[in-house]
């Protein structure tokens, strides 16, 4: 009994080390973002006070309406929304396929070096490539100020990793549903989008979540590529510092609405993502 | 309905030296209505078989012939064939309703008549109170029948059974051997089996094709499996507990011909009419197959006698492992016989039931 007494002792002090833990790990993530939203609702005069404030003396919501003074700071955030929709549906189209070959073709497809190699791409820094993209962008007829160049370009980074995801939670679902459908008279094309496909599609939501996040947030290409008649709301943030001041408080405003979409996309498909990121974990 | 043909059948994966020769002129006939097992131990090449005959693997070479068409070249959905798989197969977002009418869906059968055929189904196999249900929340037992419900809702030419039990519990498997049986008169579908395990083989099946080492080696029912083994193996194989080997000597005594054991006092006396298969067959040595079933326990001028060293009870027999100069005897007994370890055990045989093989190809000579 003493023993049993111990181990229940020794596990509350585990559980106090790990309260301790998510504490201050949620003070680091949270004070962040509690700074950014009470900045956004202070005067231009009190984001400029030495010792800063921690509660808004005023609370200035128009703040919210001046970021769209400037009509085209609107528009940006429509540029960015469709370049990381039209990104998104391309990476997971191609990265849907691509994957499907792997799991289920790998020799045909290439094998287990060349999905490696299709990986690997995500791997190096992306600033590498950032100049002779500029020049091979630039030689397209389009140029590189155009949605098109952006959605293109993102697929560098997004189609190997909806590739390699898709690719392992294909491996995990059953060759012999598919084999099961071919015998009661399905063609392996109606058999994979009636059959596999829904299987997958949790894995799917998540592949698209990483990657529309990942393109709705791009700046260092954006910010190089485009800027007159595309603007994404990335390169717009900088624009609120000028040469005498920065406008902390619109910033933060413009901030603070940029992470609407990410936000409400991710409370509608939680669900989704959790079964998604655990599909490849959990083994049968 | 049809029956099926398999003619000099080979299946090779990969190629060159590292090309592995999984089936080996494999000439097969299931005749139509007939209910076939192929059995035989893992990686004897029986499930390369069956996925050559449903579609899902190519033909290295030989032919297969369904009702007189070659399907050869025919895709799985062209074949006709219905398989229920060992892992079940069923698809885990639909309803059991929506499983079973599956098959229909893609041939066009309106929604009334596939829901009607499909419940008509459910009460033969006895799940209509799980119709609404999805797989994931069903038992083995359960998803055993729609699995062979989804199987059974189109008619095809041959109806294929892989390895359908090696999940289930011993009581299901018991009554899923009874509803197979039961299925398998009612619709008189050519049915193919297949299967690791003897007792399933033996009793569903009206004839099994036992395999081994990527060859067939013998077909036929259960009196000529068990009876009249082709083979070493297949005397092995079947039959449980397992044939006892002996190796044995040829002595001509008087016009009279005996077979010795090596290494133990066991004498075979052989009838005249098989004595003429061992001078056709020529050599000395052989080795000599007894079934446990065939000894029985005798006291009075005994052939053969030994030692007790195990008595296996198993309810309505017994096994007795008896040991006597080299060679160690299994003997099936009645669970009343007393004999505990160290106790002297002898036994009388009929002539008949002795097999007679050759040591080296293993192949039955008399």
């Amino acid at each position: 009994m003493a023993g049993e007494a111990g181990f229940e002792h020794r596990w509350r002090h585990v559980r106090l080390l790990f309260l301790a833990f998510l504490g201050l790990w949620l003070l680091f993530t949270l004070f962040p973002l509690y700074f950014m939203a009470i900045t956004a609702l202070k005067t231009t005069a009190e984001t400029n006070l030495t010792v800063p404030t921690f509660w808004p003396e005023v609370f200035a919501f128009g703040n919210f309406a001046a970021v769209f003074a400037e009509a085209t700071n609107f528009d940006a955030l429509v540029d960015s929304f469709v370049i990381a929709s039209l990104n998104t549906v391309l990476s997971l189209v191609l990265g849907t396929l691509a994957g499907y070959a792997f799991a289920r073709f790998p020799r045909q497809a290439g094998g287990e070096n060349l999905a490696f190699w299709i990986l690997s791409n995500r791997m190096f820094p992306p600033v590498a490539i950032l100049v002779p993209m500029f020049f091979l962008f630039d030689s397209t007829p389009w140029g590189t100020d155009s949605i098109w160049s952006l959605v293109i370009l993102y697929l560098v980074f997004n189609l190997p990793l909806a590739t390699w995801l898709m690719m392992v939670f294909f491996r995990d679902a059953p060759p012999e549903l598919e084999e099961a459908a071919y015998l009661d008279g399905w063609t392996p094309f109606r058999a994979f989008f009636r059959i596999t496909l829904p299987l997958v599609l949790p894995g799917m939501i998540s592949v698209a979540m990483l990657c529309w996040i990942f393109a709705w947030n791009e700046y260092l290409f954006a910010n190089l590529f485009v800027g007159t008649d595309v603007r994404t709301y990335t390169i717009v943030i900088p624009t609120f510092t000028h040469g005498s001041q920065t406008l902390w408080n619109l910033q933060m405003a413009f901030s603070l609405i940029a992470m609407i979409p990410p936000v409400t996309l991710f409370i509608l498909l939680r669900r989704y993502m959790v079964r998604g990121l655990s599909l490849g974990v959990v083994k049968g | 309905m049809s029956n099926v043909i398999l003619s000099k059948v080979n299946k090779i994966y990969g190629a060159g030296r590292t090309g592995v020769h999984a089936v080996r002129d494999l000439d097969l006939t299931v005749n139509d209505g007939e209910f076939m097992a192929l059995l035989g131990p893992s990686g004897c090449g029986k499930t390369s078989t069956l996925r050559m005959i449903v579609g899902l693997e190519a033909i290295t070479s030989g032919d297969i012939h369904f009702g007189g068409v070659r399907v050869n070249d025919l895709e799985p959905r062209e074949r006709n064939v219905a398989m229920a798989f060992e892992t079940y197969a069923l698809y885990p977002n639909f309803t059991v309703e929506e499983n079973l009418a599956f098959p229909l869906e893609v041939r066009g059968v309106p929604a009334d008549e596939r829901r009607r055929r499909a419940r008509e189904l459910a009460e033969l196999l006895r799940i209509t109170e799980i119709l609404t249900a999805r797989p994931p929340v069903l038992s083995g037992g359960q998803q055993q029948r729609v699995s062979l419900g989804r199987a059974l809702i189109r008619e095809p030419a041959v109806f294929i059974l892989d390895e359908v039990m090696s999940h289930l519990d011993a009581h299901l498997k018991f009554q899923m051997l009874f509803d197979l049986k039961r299925l398998h008169q009612e619709l008189r579908r050519t049915m193919i089996y297949v299967t690791h395990d003897q007792v399933e083989a033996l009793a569903l099946a009206d004839r099994v094709a036992v395999m081994s080492n990527a060859a067939l080696q013998q077909v036929g029912d259960r009196n000529a499996l068990y009876n009249r083994p082709t083979n070493m193996f297949v005397a092995d194989f079947i039959g449980e507990p397992p044939t006892t080997f002996i190796a044995v000597e040829r002595c001509d005594r008087a016009g009279a011909i005996e077979l010795r054991a090596i290494g133990a006092d066991i004498v075979f006396d052989v009838a005249a009419e098989r004595a003429s298969a061992l001078d056709a067959h020529g050599g000395r040595r052989f080795t000599v197959g007894i079934r446990p079933q065939n000894l029985y326990p005798c006291d009075h001028d005994p052939r053969m006698a030994g030692k007790v060293v195990i008595n296996e009870y198993l309810g309505e027999r017994s096994i007795l492992s008896i040991v006597t100069g080299d060679v160690t005897l299994r003997a099936l007994v009645p669970p009343e016989t007393r004999l505990a370890p160290g106790d002297h055990a002898g036994f009388s045989l009929d002539p008949r039931d002795v097999m007679i093989f050759d040591t080296e190809s293993g192949v039955l000579v008399a």
